[in-house]
């Protein structure tokens, strides 16, 4: 239904603007002819067997093309929203007003923590080549869209050697219809640090699209953990795509945990690019009312000896539906490896639904490599042995979930994962919607 | 003069699993201050029996009548059984990933008595008490209920689950199973040390072995669902000695086989 619309559109992007360097121009130019020229994906594709792309097209996409992130105006930075608990802070409203800050110890380490559009000018060494390499203009129809039109987004640069104990907390929080959002991080050789990346809005109007791009680069022997939370109004459209790259003897541990949007779509992965690297990637999805999620995961073993482990968990209420497919691709040449994946279900309302699929592609017989996917409502048993004790059928319920998630929460860093299994706690322990309508 | 009371009793009780009946009109009275034991070999309705009373879903009583403190037990589900003072030491306790056994024991007394501060101060006081009476490391509060657990350290988490509740009849079904002599001294122990005047326990077991330090008052003998003949604690040694054949073989006379 949209075809029409987007042969029309295809006909310019705009002129480069005196702000913007000409690489990011030519880039973005690219990215939206490639836009245009990639056909919209249909079901038989296989990242789009359970979800409707058209969910995420934005319908006026003319003010995004035809203008520029404005430079951050840093008068408006409040610095009481940077709490001592984080080490930098970066918050976006809407693509205008993306504010950026950083410690002055951090700063004094070489640490550079800023927004995402001044950082293509001020440090092209940090984004030239880098920026829209892992997920570039090929990678599919909506992050060819994403690499054109970005409009907020944000650099984490952290050198060799630098050891942050604090997370680097980024909190977005759009309020327009349409965000196109974006994370670059490239961090060095034996760094370690922590990035909370959290998705929130009070979006009330219906059909609201965040489509976000995160890339990750983690230097040799790095630890690097991702937590990235998702927690939109049930309205919105939600599609984030991450990469993380890391390098020889790194350690990569991401956690995605999906509370919101009506229909979210997460396609994460890691590339374990240098011999012994390890990747741990887990999360949640809670489900209720008629939200509708979409997981994808890859863990491409590049090299040898390098190790995945991936833990996903699925709780869905009323109607709510899943979609879990995980892909472990290990290269002929990445000998020695180790590849685990885990995918659990808890269907507690007849009207829910989900899907488990595993998918391996494994080139090379030197590898050791299981998956597992377990379906189905709580073990009425274990109900029971807790009604035993005097615990009423729906504390026991929920006592038995939050277990079930405990692993997950226990994975985040304190602050992000007692805000996460509060949020929890309170969808899980809301009133039944049988109807599955959005709240 | 007398204040024994009628704690718990049950009349006539068929239980079905899953179509089959497993027990067939078993009935007993156990007033405060008794101690009980249903033994009986392997199969014989024992554990189904303890389960259907305590209110296992899947453990359908189609007859008969059990009452708690005056109340009808049959009327409440699990909960409400548990919280009329009725516990159940399961033979094969569930692990429960993610939750601990502090909060295990912590919502289960809170289930009981509302949200006190002054009854959660008391409950770490006791919780201490009780882990030191059953010998276990102060660690296991932390650890996940029955989560890698030894056959051994599920049976203490069970007594000290029933010397935390309090219950007033209490169902231990084969605590003694998988106990090596120095635990199963330690558990009968904490099992002596909650029993008083006050309450009553149901040992269900088909070794003698236990009730050498939990003695009991009467001895039940359990085969193919129904109560076969009852005594004293000698009834017990008598089994030990000459196994569950002659009675077996008394019961088939009776009926005239």
């Amino acid at each position: 239904m949209n075809t029409i619309t987007l042969i029309n559109e295809k006909a310019a992007f705009r002129e480069i603007n005196k702000l913007e360097p000409e690489w990011l121009y030519r880039l973005r130019k690219r990215s939206w002819e490639a836009y245009n020229d990639a056909d919209m994906p249909d079901k038989v594709s296989h990242l789009w067997r359970y979800t409707d792309p058209a969910d995420f097209i934005v319908k006026d996409l003319d003010p995004l093309r035809e203008t520029l992130p404005l430079l951050p105006d840093y008068q408006f930075v409040d610095l009481r929203q940077m709490q001592t608990i984080h080490s930098a802070f970066g918050y976006n409203t809407s693509g205008r007003e993306t504010y950026a800050q950083i410690t002055p110890e951090l700063a004094e380490k070489g640490i550079i923590f800023k927004e995402l559009f001044s950082a293509t000018r001020d440090n092209p060494k940090l984004t030239e080549g880098l920026l829209g390499s892992l997920i570039d203009e090929n990678f599919g129809k909506f992050e060819a869209l994403n690499l054109a039109l970005w409009n907020t987004g944000f650099l984490v640069y952290i050198p060799d050697n630098s050891v942050i104990e604090k997370p680097i907390y980024l909190h977005r929080h759009p309020t327009g219809m349409s965000t196109i959002a974006r994370l670059l991080v490239v961090i060095g050789k034996n760094v370690e640090a922590t990035i909370i990346d959290d998705y929130s809005c009070h979006c009330r109007h219906q059909g609201a699209i965040a489509n976000s791009v995160v890339e990750i680069f983690a230097g040799d022997y790095s630890k690097m953990r991702y937590v990235n939370i998702q927690r939109f109004s049930d309205g919105s459209h939600t599609l984030i795509t991450q990469r993380a790259q890391i390098g020889e003897g790194a350690k990569a541990f991401s956690v995605f945990g999906s509370l919101g949007s009506g229909i979210s779509k997460i396609n994460s992965g890691t590339i374990l690019n240098g011999r012994r690297a390890e990747s741990r990637m887990s999360g949640f999805m809670l489900g209720a009312g008629a939200q509708h999620f979409d997981l994808h995961t890859t863990h491409h073993h590049k090299s040898d000896e390098t190790f995945s482990n991936l833990d996903f968990r699925v709780v869905l209420k009323d109607k709510a539906q899943s979609a879990y497919t995980g892909l472990i691709r290990i290269e002929k040449n990445a000998r020695n490896c180790e590849a685990y994946q885990e995918n659990r279900n808890l269907l507690l309302d007849k009207g829910t639904r989900a899907e488990s699929i595993p998918e391996l592609e494994i080139l090379n017989d030197e590898v050791h490599c299981t998956h597992g996917a377990t379906m189905g409502p709580i073990d009425p048993e274990m109900i029971y042995y807790l009604q035993s004790r005097g615990i009423p059928e729906n504390k026991a319920e929920q006592m038995i979930i939050e277990g079930f998630m405990e692993p997950t929460f226990g994975r985040m860093p304190e602050s992000i994962g007692t805000l996460t299994k509060e949020l929890f706690s309170q969808k899980l322990s809301a009133s039944r919607q049988p109807d599955g309508e959005a709240r | 003069m007398n204040n024994i009371k009628s704690i718990f009793s049950f009349k006539d009780i068929h239980v079905e699993v899953e179509g089959k009946e497993v027990v067939r009109g078993v009935s007993l009275e156990v007033k405060s201050g008794e101690k009980h034991a249903i033994m009986g070999p392997n199969g014989s309705g024992k554990s189904s029996l303890a389960n259907a009373l305590a209110g296992h879903p899947k453990y359908l009583i189609t007859s008969g009548e059990a009452y708690i403190d005056g109340m009808n037990l049959l009327e409440m589900d699990a909960t409400q059984r548990s919280r009329a003072g009725l516990f159940l030491a399961f033979q094969y306790p569930l692990a429960i990933p993610g939750v601990t056994v502090a909060n295990f024991l912590r919502s289960a007394i809170k289930a009981r008595d509302g949200n006190e501060e002054s009854a959660l101060a008391n409950f770490r006081k006791e919780l201490k008490q009780k882990f030191q009476l059953l010998q276990i490391d102060e660690l296991f509060a932390t650890r996940y209920v029955n989560d890698g657990f030894s056959g051994g350290e599920k049976k203490r988490l069970e007594i000290l689950q029933m010397a935390m509740l309090k219950p007033s009849i209490a169902i231990l079904d084969e605590t003694d199973s998988g106990l090596d002599i120095d635990a199963l001294k330690v558990v009968s122990e904490g099992i002596n040390s909650s029993f008083s005047k006050e309450n009553a326990v149901i040992l269900v077991t088909h070794y003698q072995r236990i009730l050498n330090y939990v003695k009991p008052d009467f001895v039940h003998v359990m085969i193919n669902g129904q109560i076969v003949r009852s005594g004293g604690a000698e009834l017990a040694l008598q089994l030990e000695d000459q196994g569950y054949e002659w009675v077996r073989d008394e019961m088939l006379e009776k009926v005239g086989v």
